[in-house]
């Protein structure tokens, strides 16, 4: 009895150790850093009287809506069909050279889709490589359906690491269980398989449309504005707040739209999986030509969007005698994103412990906090914005447009809209690594006499460590290529490998533009190869 | 002996240069149901995925009565081959009500037969209340009843259960066996089924067929293969046994606890296997064996009996006798438990 009083979460608190740590702030303080900035943006966007913003309303929210809907409906079609199949043939059939693309095909996802943009569109223009290869038979990619080709290309593999987990475990088992049922390959697949990855599949359909929105680089250059584009335009070109924070929590709404659909989603699939236990099928071997048939197949994906982009901009660099020397850029870029890493990690360590032991309220702020997924960065820079406003307009008493004005800067509103963007992609795998330990295993610890200290060293860290590097890499690779928040509130002499690629890009000056993309890839992909290792390792 | 439903010849399947299947034979019966066991990864779902098509041969045949099904690679592919499977995980399709799982497999007759066939399959494994559910709202027993319901809904000419029923806890697996009996016999397939539960085996088997490394070591009646096993190894798969190693002399092997006698002739050398049941104990206060622990173990008692040489063998008498821990006794063997082994 003395024992397990002791070992309860209420009584940990009050433990005689001296050191304790509540849980509950932990998970509270994420929740506040994801909500604030979009709560912020209300009083910002009724701020002013509104005349700008209903003439904008007649002149380009129509043209904004309506690309924003063809983006997200093309970008959908396009990563399922470059993800489902290749999902289906590496989660079901052995080949040689299966694993090669099954570590190849996530790789587009260290691909800024700006950089994708650039080099498709430098490559199909008069003049360019696959213009005169093809006679001019290749469209130029731009507008609205070369977005949406970049988006494909950049985006399946969200849709692709989703679907070949859900095939590769519940998957192929019902698929044999059809087959053996008298049901031939192609019913087997339509009817059972795919019905039973399908809310895999739509979870990361909504993911891609999430992240569809959220783009500012792609759109902008390629000429087929959304939502982000407005923003920046209302906060860059215009000094417009109330105008940018209006679009902002229009575009916010849309993709919370998205993120419930995917959370809903997921919550169900859980039901539906509880039946049961899994382990592996083994994968059907294909023989040497069908094999390499698949092999190309799955390499289509990986060289669209990854090889052929980098292929056309490394010959751009070297065709480029007079580079502007990116090592401030480099600098900048691994300064915020390694910091932005190690903050995550802290908050997402943090909110994993508040939702494994800390209380309805806990649990419900860490909830809040996995919502900041869906805040587009353009949106975090307006609302972190509006924060320093407020508080601002609070200790000074100057008035809004004013106050807000003068405090676009500094490094540290930076690095607070990117958690406010990011934290939740810490959270997710922080939370599922600690998930696995039990509290039983505490209590084992405790009971062999370890120090609460000791647990955390000895338990904890060892079993979630890995889920702590997976956290922090993600955050790194997405802070790396995060455009719109970064062009918002970076200070003025600060440089990013994204904002000097964009520059470039926006003058027309892609020769230049190529060295810092490549040099965002060549960082991106080696932590990309990081996270699939540890996924694998994790998985055996 | 009535036809077989299925021949299995020579079965050979190599896997990371390990004989996973070698050199297997198998002959099912109708209206029979055959057991493999053996330990993890002997090879016993391989066995039976091959047989159902999922998984091809290195060599060997399968033939039905009707057709060739396997030579080498596969000829009949799974849905066309008429077998019926239940799986380890039950495999119940998620997105469809237990009716339309039940539902899959039957493709012809109008929608009112179909579904009066279903609804009769449900009602043989006790579920028909359940029709409209979803498999993840059902009990795991539940589920696993759904599973053999769907697998014998098209009336295949056999069934193929893997392990089948080790996700369940103990009385209801108990239940499970029976209900899975009573619905196999009713529709006169022949029934092959894996597991590694040695109790399960021989309370469901007609034919039992003991899996090591690949091969098929012994088949035959249970009571056959528990009494007379064919090796050391073989007879571990089926409860404890005692070994001892020695020298064959006139035509007997002398244990510490008693001579065997050998049946087959012309052997110097041999490995003796008792049942702990085949050891009758009696208090005696000269004897010169000794209880030296006495465990209750359901209707039996387990006794470790030390013989004057020191070696110690594990007995079972029933549980009414007045054994305890350090009584001398006087021991006898029983020669239908003994067996010797090359």
């Amino acid at each position: 009895m003395a024992i397990t009083q002791r070992l309860s979460p209420a009584a940990e608190r009050r433990d005689r150790s001296g050191w304790s740590f509540d849980p509950k702030i932990a998970g509270i303080a994420g929740a506040l850093i994801c909500a604030l900035p979009v709560m912020a943006l209300v009083p910002m966007a009724i701020a002013g009287g509104g005349g700008h913003f209903s003439h904008l309303f007649e002149t380009v929210l129509g043209t904004y809506t309506f690309n924003s809907i063809l983006l997200v409906a093309a970008a959908m079609a396009g990563t399922t069909l470059l993800a489902v199949p290749t999902a289906w043939l590496t989660a079901r059939y052995e080949f040689a050279g299966r694993r090669l693309a099954m570590v190849l095909l996530p790789l587009p996802l260290a691909m800024p889709s700006y950089v994708a943009a650039y080099a498709w569109m430098s490559m199909s223009v008069a003049g360019g490589p696959l213009n005169a290869a093809t006679g001019g038979l290749f469209p130029s990619i731009s507008g609205v359906a070369g977005a949406s080709f970049v988006f494909s290309l950049c985006f399946y593999p969200y849709v692709f690491l989703l679907a070949r987990q859900a095939f590769a475990s519940e998957g192929s088992h019902s698929f044999e269980a059809a087959r053996i049922l008298g049901a031939g390959p192609f019913r087997a697949f339509w009817k059972v398989a795919l019905p039973i990855a399908r809310p895999a599949i739509m979870a990361g359909l909504a993911l891609v449309a999430m992240e569809t929105l959220a783009d500012y680089g792609t759109v902008d250059f390629l000429g087929s504005p959304t939502f982000t584009v407005g923003i920046i335009r209302a906060w860059i070109s215009f000094g417009d707040p109330e105008a940018a924070a209006r679009m902002a929590l229009i575009l916010v709404i849309l993709t919370l739209a998205f993120f419930g659909f995917e959370r809903w989603i997921r919550r169900r699939r859980s039901i539906a999986q509880a039946g049961g236990r899994h382990r592996p099928n083994p994968r059907v071997q294909l023989s040497g030509g069908r094999g390499a048939v698949a092999l190309l197949f799955c390499l289509i994906p990986v060289t669209l969007g990854l090889f052929a982009p980098v292929a056309h901009l490394l010959q751009l660099t070297l065709e480029t005698p007079r580079q502007a020397s990116p090592w401030a850029a480099v600098g900048g870029t691994l300064t915020v994103a390694s910091l932005s890493a190690l903050l995550a990690i802290v908050i997402g360590v943090g909110a994993a412990y508040a939702a494994r032991s800390g209380g309805t309220l806990a649990r419900i702020s860490v909830r809040i906090a996995h919502a900041g997924y869906a805040v587009p960065g353009a949106v975090a820079a307006l609302g972190v914005i509006a924060i320093l406003g407020a508080a601002q307009s609070l200790i000074g008493g100057i008035s809004w447009a004013a106050s807000v004005t003068i405090s676009g800067g500094g490094l540290l509103a930076l690095l607070f809209a990117y958690q406010a963007r990011f934290a939740a992609a810490a959270i997710g795998p922080c939370e599922s690594a600690f998930q696995r330990i039990t509290h039983s295993m505490d209590q084992a610890a405790r009971s062999l006499g370890a120090s609460r200290f000791e647990v955390i060293r000895r338990v904890h860290l060892p079993l979630a460590s890995s889920g702590m590097i997976t956290a922090a890499a993600l955050v790194f690779i997405e802070v790396m290529k995060e455009l719109p928040a970064t062009m918002i509130l970076r200070p003025l002499d600060f440089e990013t490998l994204a904002i000097s690629a964009h520059h470039f890009a926006s003058d027309e000056r892609l020769a230049q533009a190529a060295l810092p993309s490549l040099i965002l890839v060549g960082l991106g992909i080696p932590v990309m190869l990081l996270i699939g290792w540890l996924s694998e390792r994790e998985q055996t | 002996m009535t036809n077989p439903t299925l021949r299995a010849t020579g079965l050979t399947k190599l896997r990371g240069g390990k004989r996973v299947l070698d050199n297997v034979d198998l002959t099912l019966e109708q209206g029979s149901v055959t057991a493999i066991l053996g330990p993890s990864g002997a090879g016993k779902s391989t066995l039976l995925r091959a047989i159902a098509g999922l998984e091809d041969l290195e060599s060997g045949t399968i033939e039905s009565d009707t057709q060739i099904l396997t030579n080498g690679g596969a000829l009949v592919l799974p849905e066309h081959r008429n077998i019926g499977m239940v799986f380890q995980d039950f495999s119940l399709f998620p997105h469809l009500s237990v009716i339309d799982n039940v539902l899959f497999g039957l493709r012809r007759g109008s929608n009112e037969e179909r579904r009066s066939r279903a609804l009769a399959m449900l009602e043989q494994v006790h579920l028909a209340g359940r029709a409209n559910d979803y498999p993840h709202m059902l009990s795991g027993g539940e589920q696993q009843r759904i599973a053999l319901a769907r697998a014998l809904a098209p009336a295949p000419d056999m069934i193929l259960l893997d392990e089948a029923f080790s996700g369940l806890d103990g009385k209801l697996r108990a239940e499970l066996r029976d209900t899975a009996l009573a619905a196999i016999a009713a529709q006169g397939a022949a029934a092959l089924m894996v597991t590694h539960d040695a109790e399960e085996a021989m309370y469901m088997a007609d034919t039992l067929a003991l899996m090591i490394d690949g091969q098929i070591v012994q088949s035959g009646a249970p009571a056959e293969l528990y009494l007379n096993p064919v090796s050391a190894s073989a007879a571990r798969l089926l409860g404890e046994i005692n070994e001892w190693d020695g020298p064959i002399e006139n035509g007997k092997l002398q244990t510490p606890f008693g001579p065997i006698p050998a049946t087959a002739s012309g052997l110097s050398q041999g490995m003796a296997l008792v049942r702990p049941e085949g050891i009758d104990i009696s208090l005696n206060p000269a004897g010169e064996y000794r209880a030296q622990d006495v465990h209750a173990l359901g209707a039996n008692l387990a006794i470790r009996v030390e013989a004057p040489d020191s070696t110690i063998w594990l007995t079972k008498i029933t549980i009414e006798s007045a054994v305890k821990a350090g009584d001398r006794l006087q021991v006898t063997l029983n020669p239908h438990f003994c067996t010797i082994a090359v």
